[in-house]
């Protein structure tokens, strides 16, 4: 895919041959899934130029502007930008998961707090945090649902990054909610690249299914205990090459099941996996699927 | 240095038929054509001689190496054609500014492709033992495009903390038990990270240029784009820069891009071996003509560099190199001015592309530079410089 794109860019490869290498590429990522014998399965993302580009693609009142740092990281996305007045689109199949991945499906759109901060030339981004909700994220979880994607994570790594103001927290929740509308998907919140620790008691009150969290970045005694509410655990680091241990996994799902009970449990990466290439991102799947086996296994005995 | 000195930051495309060849794939017809119509308009001396050699293709290994010194050397008449002051040769005979140097250096696993943006990938490596140098690695095309450029030249060199930065460290940091506190760990990673920046710095980054610098190279420009990735770590980046150039006879500039540039203050203000920063700002501005701060938004911040201790020069980015948007002249003319007006100095200003021009065709690449230098000419101009 990357050879294939890169030839695509300089005219040496055709369109034909770029659609084969993405099938190709996602062939190998769902049968790396079904391997790892996961309960929800992506299709990767693996058309996505980054996280807001086929939703701006899709919205006539937004484009793709100027190149930002996507946060600590050598990766950069095309910032949006109101073009007009954002009306409500019909969801793009680009966002759709190809026909070959298997039900029950993962989704992942940006969250309506980070797609509005990320966004430039914004003058009151909570008014465009509610329009981007309404107009564009809704129609999508929507789309998503029909879909079979009972799951849907919002990425939200701008809230434990950069923070929020406490004026803000209201109009995120209201987003939330207008995001979720009454398709019936689970929606997880997922909290990355910085402490969540200091915003869950917060956190805890938003109109979500579950918050996903970084414990790479955060402290797992700042979890607390007794939540309401799913935890989606992020136990391995998506942007070390280094594979975690096997053992310490299956040992921090089980502290957190016992410590933290949360309604229900998933594991996962702290971030999605595209800042490591495919070979380890592989491996890590792999990994993350023996670890809920055996921490499931050992939680059933 | 000169008044509004002009230059490239580093990077050109490679040509098709450098690339098909060197890959020991079948050239077309228009690959021939244009090595020729590019030796032609360039008036690269001898281009002919290139055409020949790519019709023998298949080639043998010192007949690949020949057309990797042919793609410097129609880089550097490019540049020098477009009217620059200062040229290199676009990094015609290195893989990527990254790759070449773990490539050429002890200590690094390559690891696979991972996006950088839109369908733009680059090859990540990981440190898994000592860094070190495995033989000075710039050395050979320094010597060649000193033998064929007319003009001054500039080496550009990776520097140390993009180098680490870039990399997966699978020597200096463990993972470790997540049930450990999370501030121990993140102190830990740190450490970690120092260690492998400044080990990068003086074992690999500082070897090469002393290399350089005995075979006569007089100005070195250590490219840094990964250097405010960590926005906690700017004053570890000044570190390495030091620890990379101090003491060292040549003149040292740094290349920044795409970045929050207030976050290098007050970090910078410790690298005062730095004479010149090249920094990309054409990217965040208006296409708008007009020299008031109204006018030039993506310069605001140009004072800061103003300020230094030190009083280096600014490398003023004028061309966005992420579009084919061609910038005219007085564009380029009016972010001079507006930066001429704001550090008082035009000695303080050379023009330069934000960054490399790798991602343009070669067509825009040439058509930009000509305007830039067409630009710097009405600056000088209203400025009163010729």
């Amino acid at each position: 895919m990357v050879a294939a794109t890169r030839g695509l860019d300089r005219g040496r490869v055709t369109a034909a041959s770029v659609d084969e290498a993405f099938a190709q590429d996602l062939r190998d990522f769902v049968r790396v899934q079904q391997d790892a014998q996961l309960d929800y399965f992506s299709d990767g993302l693996l058309r996505w130029q980054d996280i807001f580009r086929p939703l701006v693609e899709a919205a006539p009142g937004l484009a793709a502007h100027r190149l930002v740092r996507w946060f600590d990281n050598n990766a950069f996305f095309r910032a949006p930008q109101p073009r007009g007045s954002l009306t409500a689109i019909a969801a793009p199949d680009a966002i759709v998961p190809d026909g070959i991945v298997p039900r029950p499906r993962v989704a992942t759109l940006p969250s309506p707090y980070l797609f509005s901060r990320a966004a430039v030339g914004v003058k009151d981004r909570n008014a465009f945090m509610l329009e981007l909700a309404q107009s564009v994220l809704r129609p999508a979880v929507e789309r998503l649902f029909q879909e079979g994607c009972e799951l849907v994570q919002l990425q939200e790594p701008w809230l434990p990054y950069f923070g929020i103001a406490d004026g803000d927290w209201a109009p995120f929740k209201e987003a939330l909610a207008a995001t979720r509308g009454d398709a019936g998907a689970r929606i997880v919140l997922s909290l990355y690249f910085g402490d969540a620790g200091p915003h869950l008691p917060r956190l805890k009150r938003l109109p979500v299914d579950a918050l996903g969290i970084d414990l790479v970045e955060t402290d797992v005694a700042e979890l607390g205990s007794g939540w309401e509410m799913g935890l989606v655990a992020g136990c391995l680091n998506g942007r070390s090459s280094l594979l975690e241990s096997l053992d310490e996994t299956v040992d921090l799902i089980r502290h957190l099941a016992a410590s933290v009970r949360p309604t229900t449990l998933y594991v996962s990466s702290n971030s999605d996996l595209e800042l490591l290439p495919t070979a380890v991102a592989e491996k890590k799947v792999l990994l993350l699927g023996e670890a809920a086996r055996r921490a499931k296994e050992r939680v059933a005995a | 240095m000169k008044a509004l000195l002009t230059h490239e930051v580093g990077s050109l495309d490679k040509p098709g038929w450098r690339v098909k060849a060197f890959a020991g794939k079948p050239l077309a017809e228009a690959d021939y054509e244009e090595a020729r119509h590019w030796g032609e308009r360039l008036q690269v001396p001898d281009y002919p001689k290139l055409v020949e050699l790519l019709r023998q293709s298949p080639l043998n290994r010192e007949q690949k190496h020949e057309v990797q010194r042919w793609s410097s050397r129609y880089a550097v008449r490019l540049l020098e054609s477009a009217g620059l002051d200062v040229v290199y040769d676009g990094e015609q005979q290195r893989t990527e500014m990254y790759d070449w140097t773990v490539k050429h250096s002890l200590g690094f696993e390559a690891r696979g492709s991972v996006r950088a943006f839109d369908n733009k990938y680059y090859t990540k490596a990981a440190v898994t033992g000592p860094p070190g140098l495995r033989a000075p690695f710039h050395n050979d095309e320094f010597q060649y495009v000193k033998s064929v450029a007319g003009a001054e030249l500039k080496v550009p060199a990776t520097g140390a903390y993009t180098i680490a930065d870039w990399s997966f460290d699978e020597r200096y940091g463990k993972p470790t038990d997540l049930r450990r506190a999370a501030a121990e760990r993140r102190a830990e990673r740190k450490a970690g990270r120092r260690a492998f920046v400044l080990d990068v710095a003086r074992k690999i980054i500082r070897p090469n240029i002393e290399a350089l610098l005995d075979l006569g190279a007089g100005w070195i420009q250590v490219d840094e784009p990964g250097a405010s990735t960590e926005p906690d770590e700017l004053s570890l980046f000044a570190e390495s820069f030091n620890a990379t150039v101090e003491g060292l006879p040549a003149t040292f500039s740094t290349h920044l891009c795409f970045s929050d540039y207030r976050l290098f203050f007050p970090a910078i203000e410790a690298m005062s071996a730095c004479r010149q920063f090249a920094v990309g700002f054409a990217n965040y501005d208006s296409r708008e003509l007009g020299t008031s701060p109204a006018n030039r938004p993506g310069y605001q911040v140009i004072a800061k560099f103003r300020d230094l201790p030190y009083a280096p020069i600014l490398g003023l980015g004028v061309l966005d190199i992420h579009t084919d948007f061609i910038e005219p002249p007085e564009l380029v003319r009016d972010r001079i001015l507006y930066a001429v007006d704001v550090f008082d100095d035009p000695n303080r200003i050379h023009v330069t592309p934000d960054c490399g021009l790798r991602t343009r065709s070669w067509e825009v690449a040439y058509t930009k530079l000509r305007n830039m230098v067409a630009g710097v000419q009405l600056a000088k101009k209203e400025l009163r410089l010729n």
